[in-house]
């Protein structure tokens, strides 16, 4: 395998409170290689979004990163970088915009209503490369129609209010893509969206990443919306992945009792009989973190004294898949 | 069938956009004549992307959407009431058999007041209940169907989960013993691994209480796996009407198919991509003439932008609101 993009390190991310610190990422390792769509789901409150925003340090200011805590970003042609290490908010911005950029998921909050779309995509342009602009309008407009907005040259001059909820996503991309990124991160990027335009969306993301070749980290709830765009995925819950590997074998033979779980509560179009089997009990508080293995208090498979002890290492599956589960005796064939 | 406890006859509903001096004032068909039967007994789903006019027939039924023509009828055997001209004293009665469940658990229930009094309070409000032990005794009642701890029941609502939250709402809008209950997107706002119990929750409370249940949704999925019937809405009319498998097994009109593959699946190699459908929703306040569906529609044909399509029977129970079904079903 080449060298990864970014390599994310035994991520730890905690949060100070006046209840105290709250763990929201506990030791989360991934690597991204170049042109790789790695699918991060979990439901809410599994710290997906928390893990996205410290590769760009985005974090609020009571956040505390582990000891250990490395994402290392490899841009080719310089030399690795450790995100986590930058502490000058001036020195940030090679990363922010330059090397990564981000695509939110509520495109009508991540705007500014007072400035139109165009000015916004120029100046972030003139702030990453040393074009003039005049060209850096061309290239926004170059983008807007790639994306698919008729009449680009007119649109351009308009505010985000004047677009629609697809269009203004779609502007978002053409936005994050046009300085040219080495990694693309998408948060729930169409979870806004009706069906049919996130359809056009996931269309225009794929097509996109074929021509553009960076790497995505494409964080989402939705396994149907992983199946469609991600080469690998990571499970995660309560701040841990609980397993990984490529998206067919996940979804196809998940070996974690939480996947399994997640999988067979969703209901599925190409069998309406099969019951809805919800995950027993609630995400415990952050507050009350499980001990030992996260999942343990709504697992079917728990043993007292070995899941509440320690937490569990990643065990291999198959190739490249793996699981952090004490009990992987039990598979489970979905579809 | 059952008889039908909801029906609608050429139900409307718009809003005014200003007033012109000179000409037509122009309105905003949220809802254009639409007709419906919801049978009794049954779990009705309604889908649609946003702006299609879900919510707002929902609430039109509920009389919380004012009916701008047509006629909506609800009948349970006992009482027989035409919404659009219901008077007060029987719209008093029509709203402990009618009731809501919101989307969102978290802005629904007060944080100001603890789960026991927010389950009572529609009971209190209607004056169903002669004294407060006659009231506690409803509330646990309902609590414990809704599967709620009773000790929970003193507690605020801040220290409860979504899927919790959830099951507070639906004991709220239960409280009365409804017949009719709109629920609209309730599962929308809750994990998956949650969802499907809430899901069991109201399908198991809709066979225990006999109750009816309108049950909008935007996603089809959830519909197919919970609703007896559904009906497809886009921008403010029903394009297809049909029993749940039926729907799925062959839709037949092309909005229903292009929604249908629209949905991710979960097989990486079924892309679905044979029916994009291009552009998005046109504004109710100025909507395509003939078929609304006609500009995004990829089987349109040239009288389909003059031509007003109405709903009619097609196999299986089903009936589309497409002159061209019948040519257009894939072989």
């Amino acid at each position: 395998m080449s060298t990864p993009l970014i390599s994310v390190k035994d991520l730890t991310i905690r949060f100070k409170t006046d209840e105290g610190l709250i763990t929201a990422v506990e030791d989360v390792s991934f690597d991204i290689a170049p042109g790789e769509v790695l699918g991060l789901v979990g439901e809410s409150g599994s710290g997906k979004s928390v893990t996205a925003k410290a590769l760009m340090q985005l974090n609020a200011g009571n956040t505390r990163y582990g000891d250990n805590s490395q994402i290392i970003l490899n841009v080719p042609g310089q030399e690795p970088l450790d995100a986590l290490a930058i502490k000058r908010e001036r020195d940030m911005i090679q990363i922010r915009g330059g090397a990564i950029s981000m695509i939110f998921q509520e495109p009508m909050a991540s705007f500014a209503p007072a400035i139109s779309v165009g000015d916004q995509m120029v100046e972030q342009l003139l702030l990453h490369s040393d074009m003039n602009k005049k060209r850096a309008r061309e290239i926004s407009i170059e983008m807007l129609d790639r994306v698919g907005i008729s009449e680009p040259s007119k649109r351009i001059d308009q505010y985000a209010f004047e677009f629609s909820g697809g269009m203004r996503q779609r502007a978002m991309i053409a936005m994050a893509l046009s300085t040219k990124p080495k990694l693309l991160i998408a948060d729930e990027p169409t979870t806004a969206l009706d069906v049919t335009i996130q359809a056009q969306v996931i269309d225009l993301m794929k097509d996109l990443v074929g021509e553009f070749g960076m790497g995505i980290l494409f964080i989402t709830h939705d396994l149907g919306v992983i199946a469609q765009t991600a080469d690998r995925v990571a499970v995660m819950y309560l701040g841990r992945i609980v397993e990984t590997g490529a998206v067919r074998n996940v979804i196809t033979k998940p070996a974690h009792p939480y996947t399994q779980g997640l999988l067979h509560a969703l209901p599925r179009l190409d069998d309406l009989d099969a019951p809805l089997v919800p995950v027993p009990g609630d995400i415990p508080s952050p507050l009350e973190r499980p001990s030992g293995c996260v999942f343990h208090t709504r697992c079917d498979r728990f043993i007292a004294g070995v899941c509440d002890a320690n937490p569990p290492e990643a065990t291999l599956v198959e190739d490249g898949h793996t699981a952090k589960c004490f009990d992987l005796t039990k598979t489970s064939e979905v579809a | 069938m059952n008889p039908s406890l909801v029906s609608l006859d050429k139900l409307s509903v718009h809003y005014p956009l200003g007033r012109r001096l000179i000409g037509k004032s122009p309105v905003l068909k949220a809802i254009d004549e639409v007709s419906l039967d919801i049978p009794k007994g049954s779990f009705f789903g309604l889908v649609g992307e946003s702006g299609s006019g879900k919510t707002t027939l929902g609430r039109a039924i509920l009389r919380a959407a004012p009916i701008s023509g047509g006629h909506a009828v609800y009948n349970d055997g006992e009482v027989d009431y035409d919404l659009g001209t219901i008077g007060k004293d029987a719209l008093r009665d029509y709203r402990k058999r009618s009731q809501l469940i919101f989307q969102d658990p978290y802005a629904a229930l007060s944080p100001r007041m603890t789960v026991r009094d927010i389950i009572a309070e529609p009971l209190e409000v209607m004056g169903l209940t002669k004294n407060r032990e006659e009231t506690d005794a409803r509330v646990r009642e309902i609590a414990a169907k809704c599967r709620l701890n009773l000790e929970h029941l003193r507690r605020f609502p801040h220290a409860f989960s979504g899927g919790q939250r959830q099951r507070i709402s639906i004991a709220r809008a239960l409280v009365t013993g409804p017949k009719f209950v709109v629920a609209d997107e309730s599962v929308a706002a809750l994990d998956v691994s949650i969802q499907a119990d809430i899901l069991n929750l109201l399908k198991q409370l809709q066979r225990d209480l006999d109750l009816t249940f309108l049950f909008i949704s935007h996603d089809l999925s959830v519909v197919a796996h919970v609703c007896d019937y559904v009906a497809v809405m886009y921008l403010g009319s029903i394009v297809e009407v049909s029993p749940t498998r039926e729907l799925f097994k062959q839709p037949k009109h092309p909005y229903t198919r292009a929604l249908l593959s629209a949905i991710p699946s979960l097989d990486p190699d079924d892309t679905g991509k044979q029916q994009r459908l291009p552009g998005e929703m046109p504004s109710p306040a100025n909507p395509p003439s003939g078929c609304r569906f006609h500009t995004r529609c990829p089987v349109a044909q040239e009288s389909c932008k003059t031509d007003v399509p109405h709903l009619q029977d097609a196999q299986g129970g089903a009936r589309v609101s497409c002159n061209f079904w019948r040519e257009n079903l894939p072989a």
